[in-house]
C-alpha cells in the first residue's frame, strides 16, 4: 500500500506540471542539433537535385519541420505511456510486416512497402524503434539475474529474430543487419555476461558463411562479392562505389563549392539524393565539410549517451541507447558504404538523405529519447518485482 | 530478492561507455578513410572526375566547293531540311510518328529503322526521321510543331551538284565512308553518321583538301552522355575544307552537252574532251548521257539503280576517260608521221586505191568500195583512203607505228588526279604475244594502220594526241586540277616539218571540198579555220557476202551494231588553241555526229576564249603566201584557194 502510494506520488511528479513547464524542461540542445542536421540535409538535397526546390529539398524541409513537431509531441507524452505501449507498438509493427509479406507492393524486386490508401508505409522502418521499445521493456521487466540465462536469452532472441526473418524475406539485407546489430547491442547493454557474448560471436562466425550461401538473394550476394572484389562488375554495383569515391576524392580538402560539384552535375553517382547524399557533401564541401557533418552527428550521439546517463530506469536507458545505436549504425553503414568500406546496402544517412519514413521514424526515436529525459524521474514498474 | 538497481544501471552505463569507445573507433576509421580519399588521394580523384566530366564532340567541317576555272560552283553544300525525333520528349513514339506521317510520308521500312534507332540510343539522342524534305513539308512541320511532341525540324548540310549531272563523271560524288575506308583513314570524321566522303572523281581525288579538319567541342557530359554544358574553344573550331578549282569551263561543258542531243531530241552516247593545246588544261571533259550525282548523296533507290544499269547507253560509265574505242581513221596521222619519219615513203608518190588490198588470201577493204584511184599521202588523209594506209603500214612495219602512237600520247594514262582512266591499247607484236600469246601477223598491221583491230583509245587520249599534233613542240599532258604541280612538258621530238604536213592535211579534211569533214566556214568564226580528222569505228565484222550485196547502212542497223563516230581536231588552224577528241557511240560515220559536235564545241571554246567576239578585219585575215616548206615534204601545194576563207599559211 505504501509502495503503491509512494509509487503514485513519485510516478507523476509532473502530473500537475503544465505544458509550458514541460516544454521548458525539454532538452532543447538535441532538437537544435537535429535541426542543424536536417538543414544540412535540405541544403544537400537542394544541391543534389540541381537547385530545384520541388525535386525534394522543399519536401524534405517540410518533413523535417513536421517530424520535429511529432518529436516534441512524442517527447511530451509520459514515458510511462511509451513503456505501456512498447509491446503493442512492437506487435503492430510485426503485424504490418506480416501485412507486407502478403499485401506489400513490389518495388525493384523487393516487397517492402505497404499501401494504406493515402500513405505508403515501410513497416521495416517502424520496426526499428519498435524493437528497441520491445527489448527495453523486456529487459526492464526481466530480473537482472535472468539476463544471461537461457530463458532470458531465448525471449530476446524471439523478439529479434521474428522481425528479422520477415524483413530478410522482403528482401532487405541492410535493415535486417541493422535490426540484428541493434538487438545484439541492446542485449549486450542489458548486461548479458561476456561468456555468452563470446560464444554467440563464435556462433555468428559459423552462421554467416552459411547465411551467405543460403539466406541471400542473388543480387545481395553480388553486392557483397563486388565489395570485396570491385573488378567483378565495373559498370554495375562497383560503379556505384567507384563513382562515389571519385566524388568524395575530387572534393579535396575544401570541396568544389556549393552547387559546383561536377560529379553531382553529371549525375555520375546514382541515388545521390538518397543513400549517396554524402558524396554531395564530400564533393562540394570537401574533407572539412565532411568532417564537420560527422562532427555534428557525433555531438548528437554523445548528447544521447549523456542523456541515458541521466536516466535511472532500465527501460529509459536501454530505450535511449537502443535508439542511439540504430541512429549510429545508420551513419556507420551509410558512410562506410559511401567511402567504399562496406558493401552497398540501401541504408540512408539519417535526417540528411531524402526519404519520408526514415525522417519520421528517426524523429519519433528522438522524441522517445527526449521523453525519457523529460520524465527521467518517473519510476517505472518492474513486473519481476 | 531485489537486485540493487544501482548495479544494473551501472552495468548499462559502463557498457554504454564501452560501446561509445567502439563508436569513437569507428568514427576514427571513417575520418581516416575520408582523409585518405579527400586529402591523400585528392589529386588522383580530381583527374578521374575530369575524365568523367568531359567529352569531346566532333565538329564537322563544311566541305569545300568544287569550282570551274572561272569560279562557277560545280559542287556545293546545300541546306538539307530534316526532321528528327527526341524519344524522351514524347510519350508515345508511334502516335507521334503517325502525326508526322500525315505531313511526311514514311515507308514501313523507314518506320522500322526509326524504331530501331530509338531502341539503340539513349532517349535524349535525336533520331533522324527523314532527310531531304522539301520546303513545303518542312514549313508545314514547323507550323504544326506545337502538337508534335519530341519532333524537331533541323537544317543540315548536304552535298549538291547543281548542273544536272553534266559534271557527275568528273566530279564524282560523296557517300558514307565504307568500313574499309574507316579502317584505313583514322580521321574520326569518317565515323560520323552524317559525314560524307568523296567516293569517285574529283571528290575522291581532292578529298584531303575538300574535307577540311574536324573541330572539337569540349562538352561537359553527365553519366548518360547528355551534354551539361559546352566549353567553346576557338582553337578547336572545325576548319572548313578549301575550295578546289578545276580547269573545266562549265559553260563550255554545258554547251558540249547540248550538242549531244540529236535532231530527234535523243541523247547520244559518247564523250568529248577539249584540251588547251598549249597548257594541256582540260576545258571540257564530258561523258554522255549523264547521271545525277545528287542521287548518290541522298541514297540511291532501287529504281534509280535499275534504270541506270539497264540503260544501254550506260550513263554511269565515264566514257571520256574510261571508254576504249577503236580510234579508226584518226589513227592515220600516227601512221603518216611514222612514215614521214622513216623516210621510207615519199608522200608525194601516189598509191592507187582499187577499193581493197590483197594480203595473202585475204582482202582488206577501203571504205570506198570502188576505190579512190591514185592517192598521195595528203589526199589519202583528206579522203581517209584505207588502201593507202594499208600499203604504207605494210612497208613501215608495226613497230614504227606503235612507237609514234605512244609518242603522241596513246596507250597511257595521265596524272590528272581523277581515277578511272583507261590505258587503251597501242598494239604491237610484244603486246599481242603478251596478251593473246600469238604472233603478230601482217593482217594485224593492216588493221592497225586504220586504227582498227586491237587499237583502243579514249576520247581524252585522242584529244591529247591531237593537241600534240597541233602544238608541234611539246608533248602536251592534260591536267584537270588547278594548283596541282605539273611537270614541264617534254619535247615531242617529232620533226616539225612532218607535223606541219600532217596538220595541213588535217586542214584539208575540214576545209577542202571532198574532205571527209568538209564544211565551208565550219567554225563560223571569220578568219579562223579548224583542222581535224574523222574516224568511223567499226564494231562488227562485215562478211564477204554482205560486202558483195552491199554493206548495210548504219541507219538500217540496230543501234548496238552501228559504227562509232569519231573525230579529232584543233582550232584555230593558224594558231592552235584547243584540241578536241570526240566519240559518239554508234553514231555512224565520223563525219556525222562526232564532227558536228567537235566543230560546234571547238567554235564555242574559241568564242569563249575571245575569238570571234570582235569581227576580224580583212587585213588581219591571214593572207600570206605559202612558203616552200610543204614542198620539201612532198610538194603538195594544198592551198588551192577553194576553201571558204582565204588561204592559210603553212604552220611552221
Amino acid at each position: 500500500m505504501t509502495r503503491a502510494s509512494t509509487y503514485r506520488r513519485q510516478s507523476y511528479p509532473e502530473a500537475g506540471a503544465g505544458l509550458r513547464e514541460k516544454l521548458y524542461g525539454l532538452n532543447w540542445l538535441l532538437p537544435a542539433l537535429i535541426a542543424v542536421v536536417g538543414a544540412i540535409g535540405v541544403m544537400m538535397i537542394f544541391a543534389a537535385t540541381d537547385g530545384v526546390w520541388s525535386h525534394g529539398a522543399a519536401q524534405h524541409a517540410i518533413r523535417i519541420v513536421v517530424a520535429m513537431g511529432v518529436m516534441v509531441l512524442v517527447a511530451l507524452v509520459n514515458i510511462r505511456v511509451w513503456y505501456t505501449l512498447s509491446y503493442p507498438v512492437y506487435l503492430i509493427a510485426l503485424a504490418l510486416l506480416f501485412g507486407v509479406e502478403f499485401f506489400g507492393i513490389n518495388v525493384n524486386g523487393s516487397q517492402r512497402w505497404l499501401d494504406l490508401g493515402p500513405v505508403r508505409l515501410q513497416p521495416s522502418e517502424i520496426m526499428k524503434p519498435a524493437i528497441v521499445l520491445a527489448l527495453a521493456r523486456y529487459y526492464h521487466d526481466l530480473a537482472s539475474w535472468r539476463v544471461s540465462s537461457a530463458l532470458g536469452l531465448f525471449g530476446a532472441l524471439i523478439l529479434i529474430s521474428i522481425p528479422m526473418a520477415l524483413i530478410l524475406n522482403q528482401p532487405d539485407l541492410g535493415t535486417t543487419l541493422l535490426l540484428a546489430a541493434t538487438g545484439v547491442i541492446i542485449v549486450f547493454l542489458a548486461g548479458v555476461n561476456w561468456r555468452v557474448m563470446w560464444m554467440s560471436m563464435l556462433g555468428l562466425m559459423v552462421a554467416i558463411p552459411l547465411f551467405f550461401k543460403f539466406g541471400l538473394k542473388e543480387y545481395q550476394r553480388a553486392r557483397i562479392l563486388t565489395f570485396f572484389d570491385p573488378s567483378r562488375d565495373p559498370s554495375g554495383a562497383s560503379y556505384h562505389i567507384t563513382q562515389s569515391k571519385i566524388a568524395l576524392g575530387s572534393g579535396g580538402l575544401n570541396g568544389k563549392g556549393f552547387m559546383k560539384g561536377t560529379q553531382r552535375q553529371g549525375e555520375y553517382v546514382p541515388e545521390n539524393r538518397t543513400d549517396f547524399i554524402f558524396t554531395v557533401i564530400g564533393e562540394e564541401f570537401g574533407f572539412i565539410g565532411s568532417l564537420m557533418t560527422i562532427g555534428i552527428y557525433i555531438c548528437v550521439i554523445s548528447l544521447c549517451v549523456w542523456i541515458s546517463w541521466k536516466c535511472k530506469a532500465v527501460f529509459s536507458k536501454l530505450l535511449i541507447l537502443g535508439i542511439t545505436t540504430t541512429f549510429t549504425l545508420y551513419i556507420f553503414i551509410n558512410l562506410g558504404m559511401v567511402m567504399g568500406l562496406a558493401p552497398v546496402v540501401g541504408v540512408p544517412l539519417p535526417l540528411i538523405s531524402y526519404g519520408g519514413t526514415v525522417v519520421l521514424v528517426v524523429m519519433f526515436g528522438f522524441g522517445l529519447i527526449l521523453s525519457a529525459h523529460l520524465h527521467r524521474n518517473v519510476e517505472l514498474p518492474r513486473s519481476s518485482d | 530478492m531485489k537486485i540493487p538497481e544501482v548495479s544494473e544501471t551501472e552495468t548499462i552505463n559502463r557498457r554504454a561507455l564501452f560501446l561509445g569507445a567502439g563508436a569513437a573507433g569507428v568514427f576514427s576509421i571513417l575520418a581516416t578513410r575520408l582523409f585518405y580519399l579527400q586529402v591523400t588521394k585528392a589529386e588522383d580523384y580530381r583527374v578521374l572526375s575530369e575524365d568523367n566530366r568531359f567529352n569531346y564532340n566532333l565538329l564537322v567541317p563544311a566541305r569545300g566547293d568544287i569550282r570551274d576555272r572561272f569560279g562557277e560552283r560545280l559542287a556545293i553544300n546545300r541546306q538539307d531540311y530534316r526532321v528528327e525525333l527526341i524519344p524522351e520528349r514524347t510519350k508515345d513514339i508511334d502516335a507521334t510518328l503517325d502525326k508526322v506521317e500525315k505531313i511526311v510520308p514514311l515507308s514501313a521500312a523507314e518506320r522500322k529503322r526509326i524504331l530501331k534507332d530509338v531502341k539503340e540510343n539513349s532517349s535524349f539522342v535525336p533520331v533522324l526521321i527523314k532527310e531531304n524534305l522539301g520546303w513545303p513539308a518542312f514549313s508545314k512541320l514547323n507550323i504544326r510543331i506545337h502538337n508534335l511532341e519530341g519532333i524537331i525540324p533541323t537544317v543540315g548540310s548536304v552535298r549538291s551538284y547543281p548542273n544536272a549531272g553534266i559534271f557527275s563523271h568528273t566530279l564524282g560524288y560523296v557517300g558514307r565512308a565504307s568500313s574499309a575506308e574507316v579502317e584505313e583513314d583514322r580521321d574520326p570524321l569518317l565515323r560520323q553518321p552524317t559525314f560524307r566522303t568523296g567516293k569517285t572523281g574529283v571528290e575522291a581525288a581532292m578529298e584531303k583538301d575538300l574535307r577540311g579538319s574536324s573541330g572539337r567541342l569540349k562538352v561537359e557530359v553527365n553519366a548518360r552522355g547528355r551534354i551539361v554544358r559546352e566549353w567553346p574553344d576557338p582553337q578547336t573550331q572545325a576548319k572548313a575544307g578549301s575550295d578546289v578549282f578545276i580547269t573545266l569551263d562549265a559553260q563550255l561543258q554545258r554547251f558540249a552537252a547540248e550538242q549531244f542531243i540529236d535532231a530527234d531530241g535523243e541523247t547520244d552516247s559518247g564523250g568529248v574532251a577539249v584540251i588547251d593545246v598549249i597548257t594541256g588544261e582540260v576545258r571540257t571533259l564530258l561523258s554522255m548521257p549523264t547521271f545525277d550525282g545528287n542521287l548518290f548523296v541522298s541514297g540511291l533507290t532501287q529504281n534509280d539503280m535499275n534504270s541506270m544499269n539497264n540503260d544501254p547507253k550506260r550513263p554511269q560509265f565515264n566514257k571520256v576517260l574510261g571508254g576504249g574505242y577503236p580510234p579508226a581513221s584518226t589513227y592515220k596521222m600516227v601512221v603518216m608521221l611514222a612514215a614521214l619519219e622513216s623516210g621510207l615513203i615519199d608522200p608525194a608518190n601516189p598509191i592507187f586505191c582499187v577499193g581493197k588490198v590483197r594480203l595473202g588470201n585475204r582482202n582488206f577493204h577501203c571504205w570506198s568500195r570502188r576505190g579512190h584511184g591514185p592517192m598521195t599521202m595528203r589526199q589519202a588523209l583528206k579522203n581517209s583512203c584505207d588502201s593507202y594506209f594499208y600499203e604504207i603500214a605494210h612497208v613501215l612495219g608495226i613497230e614504227k607505228i606503235a612507237n609514234m602512237a605512244r609518242r603522241l600520247g596513246l596507250g597511257q594514262t595521265y596524272d590528272i588526279g581523277v581515277a578511272g582512266q583507261r590505258r587503251g591499247i597501242v598494239p604491237d607484236p610484244e603486246w599481242k604475244q603478251g596478251r593473246l600469246g600469238t604472233a603478230w601477223r601482217d593482217g594485224d598491221t593492216f588493221n592497225t594502220a586504220i586504227g582498227q583491230g586491237f587499237t583502243l583509245a579514249t576520247p581524252l587520249q585522242l584529244s591529247v594526241m591531237c593537241a600534240r599534233l597541233a602544238n608541234m613542240e611539246k608533248a602536251v599532258v592534260p591536267s584537270l586540277l588547278i594548283g596541282q604541280e605539273l611537270p614541264a612538258f617534254s619535247n615531242l621530238d617529232v620533226n616539225r616539218e612532218h607535223l606541219a604536213f600532217v596538220n595541213e592535211a588535217m586542214w584539208s579534211v575540214c576545209n577542202e571540198p571532198g574532205g571527209t569533214a568538209y564544211k565551208p566556214n565550219g567554225l563560223e568564226i571569220p578568219g579562223h579555220q579548224m583542222a581535224g580528222k574523222t574516224g568511223t569505228g567499226q564494231v562488227r565484222g562485215i562478211s564477204t557476202s554482205e560486202r558483195d550485196s552491199g554493206v548495210r547502212k548504219n541507219s538500217k542497223l540496230p543501234w548496238k551494231l552501228r559504227d562509232h563516230s569519231i573525230f579529232v581536231g584543233f582550232a584555230p588552224y593558224d594558231a592552235p588553241r584547243f584540241a578536241v577528241g570526240t566519240i559518239v557511240e554508234h553514231g555512224g560515220s565520223g563525219a556525222k555526229r562526232a564532227a558536228q559536235i567537235s566543230r560546234a564545241v571547238l567554235a564555242e571554246a574559241l568564242r569563249r576564249d575571245g575569238l570571234g567576239t570582235t569581227p576580224v578585219s580583212d587585213s588581219d585575215a591571214v593572207n600570206e603566201t605559202p612558203t616552200g616548206a610543204n614542198n620539201t615534204i612532198g610538194g603538195v601545194s594544198g592551198r588551192n584557194g577553194t576553201s571558204s576563207s582565204s588561204n592559210l599559211p603553212p604552220r611552221l
